[in-house]
């Protein structure tokens, strides 16, 4: 049987069912660095998720994520993948993403910090 | 007609086989494909067999949850749209291309084309839906379009295999992937094309299989090993199916040039509607019987000169009584009596994907040399007195061969495929 997704957590993290469907083959680092954005928002483990999130939808899948690299150039996202990838990130944590403020996020920083954002722009939970 | 087409790649993820050997050894030894289903658990629905896929794992609406046979490796990029049914297609795809000998670079020069059959995926279509309404409109996948609706056979086989011929899909019901066929047929034959990929696929849950419960056309016997019974008497339902199948159709002197293999020239098709009810049969079968006609007409040969005859018979009451009166119409009052059976008692009836798959048991069947049998048929119904309806698969090998479908609508379409003497 063949499959393409990562290996599963080792320990699993408990999640509410529906972050617990999107985050299901994410490892337990991300898991727990989810439940800790959503009691918290606290800025390093929302930028593990985001890390892990963005390497999870790079289409070349070998290509480094740094801070530098831009989403469109380096990691091979196209309009689509990019749609794509921010859905994820609406479903996961419950926001609206604009297309203005889409085509202003280039880079995986400009990511990082836009998700910080609009994690802060949020009610606590 | 200068430019002829010849089938020359075949594959195959159905319920009696996930490869050629596997489909021939089930059709030559009568091997059905049908398994007890569950749905919803719960055992008031009165719907208990179907011709199931074997060694998929497809059930959650997320491709990162499936589970498909090793040897096929597909990117993130081509997963991520698909539907279930679109993964099947793919293994079917890869399947035909290596069986014609054909690499990928040779189907992006613009010479080949692309048409596809299926209903698209209710199943992925219901789960993007409720994800809206749950998200009071504010968010939708934004794959969900391209992964689920009809059409989405088309839009990521063409972009995965970078075609840049002909690309199209179909929507005819149960005849859509004979029509893909047909049409595919004609391009080669304008030269608008060198090479068509052919490719009918369906899933097998609840959103594609109940709403037919609900038009009371599925059998409910809970025995799979008798469940699809076509032209017997006893007959109370079709037994839905899924998989994918693809056929490779080719220029005849292209194919020969490049040393291919060649199943069978596709010889001739035909239409014709019974302008009569949305979803049944005319009683007579009278748009089957213009469309044989018309596929005869087309392949320049009579009724006589036809050896076998692949029925649409699904094992529904009324279809399978109007079929017969066609055949009986065509063939029998020609003073034609050609072997005649339907494979559905093996499959079950995929839907879309049935033209397609049965023309490719037609291929198979005058490459290897057989004729397959009735599977399940015991009493015929008194409409197919006359007809030659052998039980058991015969070692005949046909030279000439019809192929029927029907789909909702009253859209009838045929083939005749014809044996390539070497």
């Amino acid at each position: 049987m063949n499959t393409r997704a990562p290996s599963p957590p080792t320990a699993p993290i408990a999640l509410p069912e529906a972050a617990d469907t999107l985050l299901r083959h994410f490892s337990a680092d991300v898991r727990e660095a989810y439940t800790r954005v959503v009691a918290t928002r606290d800025p390093a483990a929302a930028d593990l998720l985001v890390l892990a999130i963005v390497a999870d939808h790079r289409p070349r899948p070998g290509a480094a994520i740094t801070d530098e690299a831009t989403l469109a150039g380096d990691l091979g996202f196209d309009s689509v993948a990019i749609a794509e990838m921010v859905f994820f990130l609406e479903d996961l944590l419950k926001v609206n993403v604009s297309n203005a403020e889409i085509v202003r996020v280039r880079t995986v920083a400009d990511l990082r910090a836009f998700v910080r954002h609009k994690l802060a722009s949020l009610p606590h939970a | 007609m200068s430019r002829t087409a010849v089938v020359t790649g075949l594959g195959f993820i159905t319920p009696i086989g996930h490869d050629r050997a596997g489909v021939t050894a089930s059709l030559r030894a009568l091997r059905h494909g049908l398994a007890p289903i569950d749905f919803f658990g719960n055992p008031a629905v009165n719907v208990k067999v179907a011709g199931i896929v074997r060694d998929f794992d497809v059930a959650s609406p997320s491709w990162r949850d499936w589970r498909w046979p090793a040897r096929y490796d597909f990117p993130r990029e081509t997963l991520r749209s698909l539907a279930p049914h679109g993964l099947y297609a793919l293994c079917a795809v890869e399947q035909a291309l290596a069986d014609a000998q054909l690499t990928r670079d040779a189907i992006t020069d613009g010479a080949t084309g692309l048409y596809c059959a299926s209903a698209g995926s209710a199943f992925l279509l219901h789960h993007h839906v409720a994800q809206m309404t749950a998200a009071r409109g504010e968010r939708c996948n934004p794959l969900g379009v391209v992964s689920s609706i009809a059409g989405t056979l088309n839009f990521n086989l063409a972009a995965h295999y970078g075609i840049r011929g002909a690309v199209g899909g179909f929507v005819a019901a149960c005849a859509s992937s004979s029509h893909a066929l047909g049409c595919a047929l004609d391009d080669i034959r304008l030269g608008r094309q060198t090479r068509m990929l052919i490719v009918g696929a369906e899933e097998v849950n609840a959103e594609t299989v109940l709403p037919f419960a609900a038009m009371r056309a599925l059998s409910s016997s809970a025995d799979p090993a008798t469940a699809s019974r076509p032209f017997d008497q006893s007959r109370d339902g079709f037994v839905a199916a899924g998989g994918a199948v693809c056929l490779v159709l080719e220029e005849a002197e292209t194919a020969r040039r490049r040393g291919a293999p060649i199943y069978a020239e596709l010889a001739g098709w035909g239409a014709a509607a019974d302008g009569h009810s949305i979803a049944v049969s005319h009683p007579e079968g009278a748009g089957l019987a213009s469309a044989m006609r018309r596929t005869l007409a087309d392949a320049g040969v009579a009724a006589t000169d036809i050896d076998y005859v692949n029925a649409h018979a699904t094992s529904t009451p009324a279809g399978d009584r109007s079929e017969a009166l066609a055949l009986g119409s065509v063939f029998t009052a020609a003073g034609a009596h050609p072997r005649i059976s339907s494979t559905k008692g093996l499959t079950g009836h995929p839907l879309s994907m049935s033209g397609a798959m049965e023309a490719a048991f037609c291929a198979l069947a005058i490459r290897d040399g057989f004729i397959p049998g009735n599977a399940n048929l015991t009493a015929p119904e008194e409409a197919c007195a006359g007809l030659d309806l052998p039980r058991a698969t015969l070692g005949e090998a046909p030279r000439l061969v019809l192929n029927n479908s029907s789909g909702f609508g009253g859209s009838n379409v045929c083939h005749v495929l014809r044996r390539v003497e070497p």
